[in-house]
């Protein structure tokens, strides 16, 4: 109490900005945003607009498709992703339950969000990870960003992604991939300056340009860190899927919403695992595909 | 107390003590906690101190817990924006029994639950009188994702205003003449939604309530909704029920906002029940405050003196003019 009281006044109030100035910042802020939305906002929304036609047209074929087919389907991609009987069957099984339980629409909605998610972000984070790798000042600039968008909170985005492009899936996708991209930028980085510098002289010791290196050396080397990145990525892309239906992307997450809004313990669990199940599915297949095209490319190189 | 005594003095030597005066004292009043709330509240607070000298304690809570505390205990004694349609069953007993009274009915005017379209759609179409002209445009209306069909802004996923739309986009076949209902999602995505419209120039048309600072700030518009409300049978049977085979067109259901005071404060309140009575927010009064709370992030006692004093030609109305220029006089 004493020191308190003993030392002069601008060590014990934190000379803060004044209340009125703080507000006007804040408000400009604000205005600033809103005319850059008003003057900018429909070429933004018509930059995204091949991308959302193919949302939806992805959505409706998904939904469109009977479900034994779609059943089929799914099947022999996780065939051809794990070569594993096991998935396939549990897969199948899980889907089964899925429908049965009245969540097949949704599930479908919220498949065609991540799946469409997941390749913009692998599209988008894999060069940009071959840029850091080659670039140690491009590296330097894009981790911070990487950082901020992995640990800034998801509502602190929505608000300006809903005044640039309204309610609906593309805004939602955006969303998701702000918060997913990053481990599969940086885990391409990471494993193409993990291979051995060895075996890159061997390489330039045969005469192989930059552009031969990176596609038959650096990226095979960096496969297994790769698909880590990608795995990650499809992982984070379904835990976003709640957030996602909070500005309009229909899908599973829209009942796990209303389940939080009215305490229905049920819906949210029911839900909540049919998120899980495709997650479950999305991993086991992306590691195995992994693992099987490292084995691939190991007896090319071994 | 010593401005009380004060007054009081005051009073005795300019208008001679009337009992109302020398009687009030202390008095608990529910603040509620939402933004409009708080404002009344404080409002209330700020006259009553000033201009009646009395003493008041602002309780703060929300509906159902304020109304069980005057229900049950008698405390506090006001409640200024009591909302009434989910209390209903408690709330007439009480009524009934005269454990409680009303003494304003109306509050509040312009509120409750509806459809709205942004000021520049009903510029630009004076011919939309009410929901069933606009429904037969959905092509002004078109949705971001399948331009083909209009959109028309539902409530967020388990709100219970979800099911109501749903049922009244049934109820006026809106999906045979080219609509599409659209989940916001959350309260920010149907706040958003209203803000993109409203910044960009674009059509817009779906549900919102009032009062409300979105509703002020973008000066909304509601939308009559061009039939009769058809009973609370069709409302409470169908309408807020799921899968209802057969709803009927209606306007929503009337929300009714009160103020409500106790038995006892009813016998011993005198003028400040008049007061009561006669305080009636009026809907521009209420959103542009809502508006100036929202953007100035003010909290209710700040709120009061802002609405003090740009709206001085509204609140005189409700008191005398010695008692108004008190009120002046303190701010």
């Amino acid at each position: 109490m004493g020191l308190i009281d003993s030392l002069p006044e601008i060590l014990v109030e934190f000379p803060e900005m004044g209340r009125a100035d703080l507000r006007d910042f804040k408000k400009g802020i604000d205005s600033a945003f809103l005319s850059f939305s008003r003057e900018n906002g429909e070429l933004i929304e018509s930059f995204f607009y091949p991308l959302k036609v193919f949302l939806v047209w992805f959505e409706k074929l998904l939904l469109a498709t009977p479900w034994p087919l779609m059943i089929i389907v799914i099947g022999i991609l996780v065939w051809l992703g794990a070569r594993s009987w096991v998935l396939v069957v549990g897969t199948s099984i899980s889907l089964l339950l899925v429908g049965y339980f009245g969540m097949w629409e949704d599930t479908m909605r919220t498949l065609a969000l991540v799946s469409v998610s997941t390749f913009v972000c692998i599209a988008i984070g894999i060069p940009v990870g071959i840029l850091m790798s080659k670039s140690d000042r491009f590296q330097a600039v894009v981790i911070p960003i990487l950082d901020i968008m992995q640990t800034i909170p998801a509502f602190v985005y929505l608000i300006p992604v809903l005044l640039l492009l309204g309610i609906g899936k593309v805004p939602g996708l955006i969303a998701v991939c702000i918060y997913a991209i990053p481990p599969v930028v940086r885990l391409t980085n990471l494993g193409i300056r993990l291979v051995d510098k060895d075996v890159l002289e061997a390489a330039d010791a045969f005469g192989a340009s930059p552009r031969q290196k990176m596609i038959s050396v650096q990226l095979p080397l960096a496969l297994p860190n790769l698909f880590a990145g990608v795995n990650q990525t499809i992982m984070m892309a379904l835990a976003m899927v709640v957030v996602a239906s909070m500005i309009g992307a229909p899908g599973l997450g829209t009942q796990v919403l209303k389940a939080v809004q009215n305490q229905y313990l049920g819906l949210g669990l029911m839900n909540g695992l049919a998120i899980v199940a495709i997650a479950i599915v999305f991993d086991r297949v992306s590691q195995k595909f992994g693992k099987r095209l490292q084995k691939h490319s190991e007896t090319i190189h071994g | 107390m010593k401005r009380l005594l004060a007054t009081s003095a005051l009073l005795a030597a300019t208008f001679g003590a009337t009992t109302a005066f020398a009687e009030c004292g202390d008095i608990k009043m529910a603040e509620f906690n939402w933004p409009s709330g708080e404002l009344m509240a404080n409002v209330d607070k700020f006259i009553l101190e000033e201009g009646y000298g009395c003493n008041v304690e602002l309780v703060v809570g929300g509906t159902t817990a304020i109304f069980a505390s005057m229900n049950e205990k008698g405390e506090p004694q006001i409640a200024g924006e009591q909302w009434v349609n989910a209390l209903r069953e408690l709330l007439d007993p009480a009524l009934e029994e005269g454990r409680l009274h009303a003494v304003n009915k109306a509050p509040i005017l312009g509120l409750g639950e509806g459809w709205w379209i942004p000021p520049h759609t009903a510029a630009a179409h004076p011919e939309f009188k009410t929901a069933l002209d606009i429904i037969e445009h959905p092509e002004l209306f078109p949705d971001s994702e399948d331009p083909s069909k209009g959109a028309f802004i539902g409530c967020p996923a388990g709100w219970g205003c979800q099911q109501n739309n749903a049922s009244l986009f049934r109820a006026f076949d809106m999906e045979a003449k080219g609509w599409k209902l659209i989940d916001p999602g959350s309260a920010a995505g149907l706040d958003g939604s209203i803000a993109k419209a409203n910044e960009r120039g674009e059509n817009w048309f779906g549900y919102y309530w009032s009062p409300t600072s979105i509703i002020g700030k973008y000066n909304m518009q509601s939308v009559p909704f061009g039939v009769d409300y058809a009973g609370d049978e069709n409302w409470n049977k169908c309408i807020t029920v799921a899968d209802c085979d057969d709803p009927k067109p209606t306007a929503w259901v009337q929300s009714e906002v009160f103020t409500i005071v106790t038995d006892d404060f009813m016998k011993s309140g005198g003028e400040i029940n008049d007061y009561l009575a006669k305080r009636v927010f009026t809907a521009e009064a209420m959103g542009s405050m809502l508006v100036f709370m929202a953007d100035e992030q003010a909290d209710g006692g700040d709120a009061a003196i802002e609405f003090l004093m740009k709206h001085e030609d509204l609140w005189t109305q409700w008191v005398s003019e010695e008692v108004a220029a008190k009120i002046k006089g303190a701010l």
